[in-house]
């Protein structure tokens, strides 16, 4: 028996004891295969799964060195089946290959007959290869070639991509590091995105995923094109551009809903890419417009499914995905990993955290009680409307009152998802409301003030989960939210984590109405908090100082 | 013991000593049971056919082949001679011959030996041909092998190769050398092959010992063939092992402990059914062979078996002996399971398996019995043993060459072999008996018994931990298996969320409410958390336990069978302390209300005895006015209607009419003269009568010893039951014939 940090539990989870000597290592050593599942402040768990061990395959890692590092780092005994599932797994990886024929073009191939033959007898896939060349050999359409991919994954033979991408049409970008300079996880991730072709990189929010951005392209050194959610993020991708590297203003294009323009570095949203007329995409054709050399998918967790159905065609350009959670509510995280590409890199948020380039903060959960008309209200309710019920309780004005009166000073968001809450709020607390119906220009009036200073406060739909820079929030609250989405408590976190002035702690208030629906929404999101190593205190919302 | 060799098995076995008579019926137990009355019987015995089939089952290669050698050369060959004709080191033919004698297979001493002449018939072709074969020198041999032509040479060869018997038309015709045409009759004139029957020629064994060189086999059959292997660190087997060890005891332990709560039906043929065995699949999160390992190991090591359940339905239940299981610890829990699966005849992968009626074999049904079950597992377990340090079976070759190496121990083994050695390869690597091919050294000490391997076991268990870490997320871990009451106490009040070395359990609203209902109260299990956690318990789970406290009972429910409630709530104190309603038992559970488990007709009654005047409420709160209720009997009902009771005594009066007239008939056809008929003459007058078609009168034993006489028109006579059709009960009946006493022709 040896004394290691890691314990192997027999249902593929990694148990790991982070204040054990050896912990660290075993974190590097066997981060590349595993995923991080939860990372609460005594015990990580990682999880062994086909993806993860394929994306530890496609990083040129053997089922050896996986068995070995778990021999290495195990406290008790492996269990044998565990073992053997890893080696199988792993070999299941590469037996297909897509490759570049002198001849023939795109081509898949095998030195296992029996898969190839398999495979050439799935239904789904058949429609996707040509003739075939010899035994070990055949054709691809060069259109399936991401469609393909994805479809092997779901038959549990992924294929190793050999078939090398174009370099695109060259342009010298260079990053400009004058009084800053990349950080050493950017460059990692960097490092490992380019190493390894395509795939994406996992950051919390405020970590920089943007400069990460400008790192591959600067390594690229050809045109981007890039997708992001929506217009605000797209005027600060160009914003944060210029100011980090050499393009200048004339060759940075915005491809949205008011400008189509198309430069070397085109930034596009997926809104534009995905809007449908008689039942076509016309914007698709700018997929084309120019031998791009990168593409660029910020928020990769929210890439909606045409734009899955479009990267299929993408194949044979690098592709970077960037996110601070590559979970998915859906659940297409293994389309993820076929069309764009593996995981190359992540990092805990409490290790980014410790380094101090994104502030710590204190999660605080507010319960209010219904008063009794509104618990009877909530009892009767049709259960669709109960959520709604529970959410928007008056009590939450008022404790958002207090709470901002204890933060004044901070600058502050108050978030919900309901409007009518928001407007309520907005006039109790005397604080401007941007909701999906504000215009860019004033939106983007209102984050220029928040960002001065001039406002501290402000009350905010869901329209601002996503990209909004907003370097000087200290204080959320969260009144209401998308029922139990982990994802959207990520991203609202996110807007607390990008360091301060004098690394202050930032502090993260949901408000939540006890004995509801909404309490049982909020122990899901806090699950995920703690998870990602953020420890919560529940205070009832009578003994919050007034 | 005299020089003369004994004229009989008996004889010499009366002449032995009673050590060398303890050996021998200590390595043959079938042969003293029921205890012989002599010699003679004993001897009988042991050359009866099956007790020496047997024995020939429990011989090794070397020493069958030892015994085809004395068959083969003829009752009072030497050792000398065995010796030349055996393909094996001579030392090691030298001590065959003497376990053989030992066992008594063989007879006479080492200069006169005498095999048990059923072995002949037993031994296979070579030993089969001996008896009626010609016995000629090897150079005679020789000399005629050399007259034939190569195509006979050819054929001699193939039939030697192919199992020594060939097929040929008139395998018995006659032909001298000079008239042999084809090969095959220059073979039979030659008695190079020699007819076995009309169609079957075989290879006489001098022949055949010529061919193969002077020997009975072509290979050296010494020692079993060596297994493959290959190199790996004795300590890593060990730890590999005791992982297994410890999560397939955790395995046992977690869906005995589910089945006590909600136990699976047992089916009517005793097994488990389907859908519970893929419910217990997923509870244990194993591959489904391993899950009906541990179901049937359970059972094997008496933790498991049929018992009632409160509804007094058939059931799968954990047994008293669980209980003392349970608090064992996790080596000696083991080595119980360990031992039980080693001795038990039924194999776990022959669930799920077809049996010859194309059924499906479900767990714990009869079928799963296989004879060679327990042996295979002992020769796999010793041979794996035996292996040197830091060698274990090679990962692709090495169950192969396993076989091989059992082929040579047990060659009389039945089929399917391949498939046994890898089920009892799996089985053992699932309990942690041997792993990556090794027998781990706790494995080996099952070989000694289940507290050798109990011992062997415990150093190699990770040792007990007495905390568990608590985080925000609401999970607790336990760094490695927890002692006994902690993990009890833990397991009420969170969900054990992953298993394995350490354990996961999670803390939500629904295990702490759990915990509750068993009677702990929010002190309690805040006390509890704080001293089982080494490191501060997080504020989240602090307040999840006081928010399910402050939850925790605010709604109450009792039963009661009426209940008695006035706004005046004096009149309602007057009336609980009232003597006269003592006897309704009234229990006040607020202001205004009092319950009571009397029927509301007593209540009432007493109620208004005590001088209050209630009032009925109805379920839906309104006022019933009472109302005495004429009272009414209930209308019988006529069992049956009339026409149906009369075609019952119709039918009824039939069948004794039928009776009667064939007594009558049977009476007058009473032999006049008492004489019972031989068997053999009962036997021809009922062949008769079933040709001729004639009824015949017969006198007849029934089951309980009553005797009755009867007329029957016989049909058939066959496995000494006679078909006929009786007249007295009007119906075809099987009579057995050896109750038959007597026939006579009508």
């Amino acid at each position: 028996m040896t004394d290691g940090p890691l314990i192997v539990q027999s249902d593929k989870t990694l148990l790991l004891e982070i204040d054990h000597e050896r912990a660290q290592d075993c974190r590097k050593a066997i981060a590349p295969f595993a995923e991080l599942e939860r990372s609460p402040e005594h015990i990580h768990t990682y999880r062994l799964t086909p993806l993860g061990l394929w994306n530890a395959r496609a990083a040129g890692y053997d089922a050896e060195q996986v068995v070995d590092t778990l021999l290495t780092y195990s406290r008790y005994a492996v269990p044998h089946a565990l073992l053997i599932d890893v080696a199988e797994t792993m070999a299941r990886y590469g037996r297909l290959r897509l490759e570049k024929h002198p001849a023939h073009g795109l081509v898949l191939s095998s030195t296992d007959r029996p898969v190839l033959e398999e495979v050439l007898r799935a239904k789904k896939i058949k429609p996707m290869l040509g003739e075939r060349v010899d035994d070990a050999t055949v054709i691809v359409h060069p259109s399936e070639r991401g469609n393909l991919k994805q479809a092997l994954v779901k038959i549990g033979w992924p294929a190793e991509d050999h078939a090398g991408y174009v370099d695109g049409e060259a342009h010298a970008i260079d990053l400009v590091e004058d009084g800053w300079a990349l950080r050493d996880y950017q460059r990692d991730a960097v490092d490992s995105f380019w190493h390894g072709g395509s795939g994406v990189v996992v950051l919390p929010c405020g970590a920089g995923k943007t400069i990460v951005g400008a790192g591959a392209m600067a390594q690229a050194r050809a045109t981007t094109l890039i997708l992001v959610t929506n217009t605000v993020s797209a005027r600060q991708w160009k914003a944060e551009l210029l100011k980090r590297t050499t393009l200048t203003e004339d060759e940075i294009g915005e491809y949205s809903g008011a400008v189509k323009e198309i430069r070397p570095v085109t930034i596009a949203t997926y809104q534009v890419l995905t809007t449908r007329r008689k039942g076509a995409y016309p914007h698709l054709d700018l997929l084309d417009a120019r031998d791009w050399g990168l593409i660029v998918y910020d928020e990769v967790h929210l890439l909606p499914a045409p734009i899955f159905r479009m990267t299929a065609d993408l194949q044979a350009r690098r592709r970077i995905g960037l996110t601070a959670t590559l979970v998915r509510e859906d659940g297409r995280e293994s389309d993820v990993f076929s069309l764009i590409g593996p995981k190359r890199y992540d990092a805990p948020w409490k290790d980014i955290e410790a380094q101090g380039w994104i502030a710590p903060a204190d999660c605080v959960e507010v319960r209010v009680t219904l008063p009794d008309g509104e618990r009877l209200a909530y009892a009767t309710a049709e259960a669709e409307d109960r959520y709604r019920l529970a959410s928007c309780t008056r009590v939450k004005t008022r404790v958002a009152q207090e709470l901002v009166a204890q933060h004044r000073g901070q600058p502050t968001l108050v978030i919900g998802q309901y409007l009518d809450q928001l407007d309520e709020l907005a006039t109790a607390l005397g604080a401007p409301v941007i909701t999906g119906d504000t215009t860019v220009k004033e939106r983007e009036r209102l984050f220029e003030g928040f960002r001065t200073g001039e406002i501290e406060l402000l009350v905010v739909s869901k329209v601002a989960n996503f990209s909004v820079d907003l370097p000087g929030a200290e204080v959320a609250i969260q009144v209401s939210g998308s029922f139990g989405s982990r994802q959207e408590e990520a991203q609202r976190l996110g807007r607390l984590l990008r360091p301060g002035s004098g690394g202050k702690t930032a502090r993260f208030y949901t408000v939540v109405a006890r004995d509801t629906v909404d309490a049982d929404f909020a122990q899901n999101r806090q699950r995920f908090l703690a998870e990602q190593g953020y420890a919560y205190r529940i205070v009832d919302a009578e003994d919050l100082p007034a | 013991m005299s020089t003369a060799p004994p004229r009989s098995l008996a004889e010499q076995l009366r002449s032995w000593p009673d050590d060398r008579l303890a050996a021998l019926l200590r390595q043959r137990p079938d042969l003293g049971v029921p205890a012989p009355q002599d010699s003679t019987q004993l001897a009988s015995r042991a050359a009866a056919r099956p007790s020496v089939l047997r024995m020939l089952d429990q011989l090794d290669r070397l020493h069958l082949t030892v015994l085809e050698a004395v068959v083969v050369l003829g009752a009072g060959c030497t050792g000398a001679q065995v010796r030349e004709v055996v393909h094996a080191a001579p030392t090691a033919v030298d001590d065959a011959v003497r376990h053989l004698l030992a066992v008594a297979l063989l007879w006479g001493d080492e200069d006169h030996l005498r095999p048990i002449s059923i072995l002949g018939d037993l031994l296979g072709p070579l030993a089969a041909g001996a008896a009626h074969a010609p016995r000629r020198t090897p150079d005679r041999v020789r000399e005629l092998l050399a007259e034939i032509s190569p195509q006979a040479r050819a054929m001699l060869e193939h039939v030697e190769a192919s199992g020594l018997v060939g097929a040929v038309e008139q395998a018995d015709r006659r032909v001298t050398p000079e008239r042999a045409r084809t090969p095959v009759e220059e073979l039979l004139a030659r008695a190079l092959l020699t007819p076995r029957d009309h169609r079957h020629v075989t290879v006489p064994p001098d022949v055949a010992i010529v061919l193969r060189g002077g020997r009975t086999t072509r290979d050296e059959v010494t020692g079993p063939p060596p297994l493959a292997t290959s190199e790996r660190d004795r300590a890593l087997v060990d730890r590999a092992a005791a992982g297994a060890a410890g999560e397939f005891t955790q395995r046992v332990e977690l869906l005995l402990e589910t089945w006590g709560a909600t136990p699976p039906a047992a089916l009517r043929s005793g097994g488990l059914g389907v859908r519970d065995l893929r419910a217990a699949t997923a509870l244990l999160g194993a591959p489904e062979e391993v899950t009906v390992l541990a179901i049937e190991v359970a059972a094997a090591a008496d933790l498991l078996a049929i018992g009632a359940t409160d509804d007094l339905d058939e059931a799968w239940l954990p047994t008293d002996a669980f209980d003392a299981w349970r608090a064992q610890d996790t080596a000696q829990r083991w080595s119980r399971l360990a031992h039980a699966w080693l001795e038990s005849p039924r194999l776990a992968a022959a669930v799920g398996t077809k049996d010859g009626r194309g059924r499906t074999l479900n767990p714990l049904a009869e079928g799963a019995e296989r004879s060679w079950a327990v042996d295979t597992r002992r020769e796999v377990l010793t041979a794996l043993a035996a292996l040197p340090d830091g060698r274990v079976l090679a990962a692709t070759t090495g169950a192969a060459s396993l076989v091989t190496h059992l082929e040579w121990r047990r060659p009389r083994r039945p089929t399917g072999r391949e498939e046994l050695v890898a089920a009892t390869l799996a089985e053992a690597a699932a309990l942690g008996v041997v792993a990556l091919g090794g027998a781990a050294v706790h494995g080996a000490a099952l070989l000694e018994g289940a507290d050798a391997a109990a011992a062997a076991l415990a150093p190699l268990l990770p040792p007990p931990v007495d905390h568990v870490l608590i985080q925000a997320d609401l999970t607790a871990v336990a760094p490695g298996p927890l002692e006994h009451e902690l993990a009890t106490k833990l397991a009420t009040l969170a969900d054990v969320e992953s298993r394995g070395g350490a354990t996961v359990y999670r803390f939500d609203a629904g295990s702490i409410r759990r915990a509750f209902d068993a009677g702990w109260s929010a002190e309690e299990v805040h006390t509890f958390i704080a001293e089982a956690s080494r490191t501060p318990v997080p504020q989240p789970l602090v307040y999840l336990v006081d928010d399910v406290s402050r939850r925790f009972g605010t709604v109450r429910v009792g039963a009661a069978t009426a209940f008695v409630r006035s706004d005046d709530e004096h009149a309602l104190a007057e009336l609980v302390h009232d003597p006269r309603t003592a006897a309704l038992r009234l229990r006040r559970i607020a202001p205004t209300v009092v319950i009571t488990d009397a029927p509301t007709d007593v209540l009432l009654a007493t109620l208004r005895d005590v001088g209050v005047a209630p009032v009925l409420e109805a379920s839906d709160g309104t006022v019933r006015l009472a109302r005495r209720d004429t009272q009414r009997a209930r209308t019988p009902r006529r069992r049956t209607s009339p026409g149906v009771a009369q075609a019952r005594d119709a039918a009824r009066v039939s069948a004794v009419v039928t009776a009667v007239r064939a007594g009558d008939r049977a009476v007058a056809a009473r032999p006049t003269t008492a004489t019972t008929s031989s068997p053999a003459a009962v036997l021809s007058q009922l062949r008769d009568a079933v040709e001729s078609g004639r009824s015949v009168w017969i006198g007849y034993t029934d089951n309980e010893g009553g005797v009755s006489e009867r007329v029957v028109e016989p049909r058939r006579v066959d496995g000494g039951w006679l078909t006929a059709h009786d007249a007295r009960s009007d119906d075809t009946r099987a009579f057995a014939l050896h109750r038959i006493t007597a026939v006579r022709p009508l």
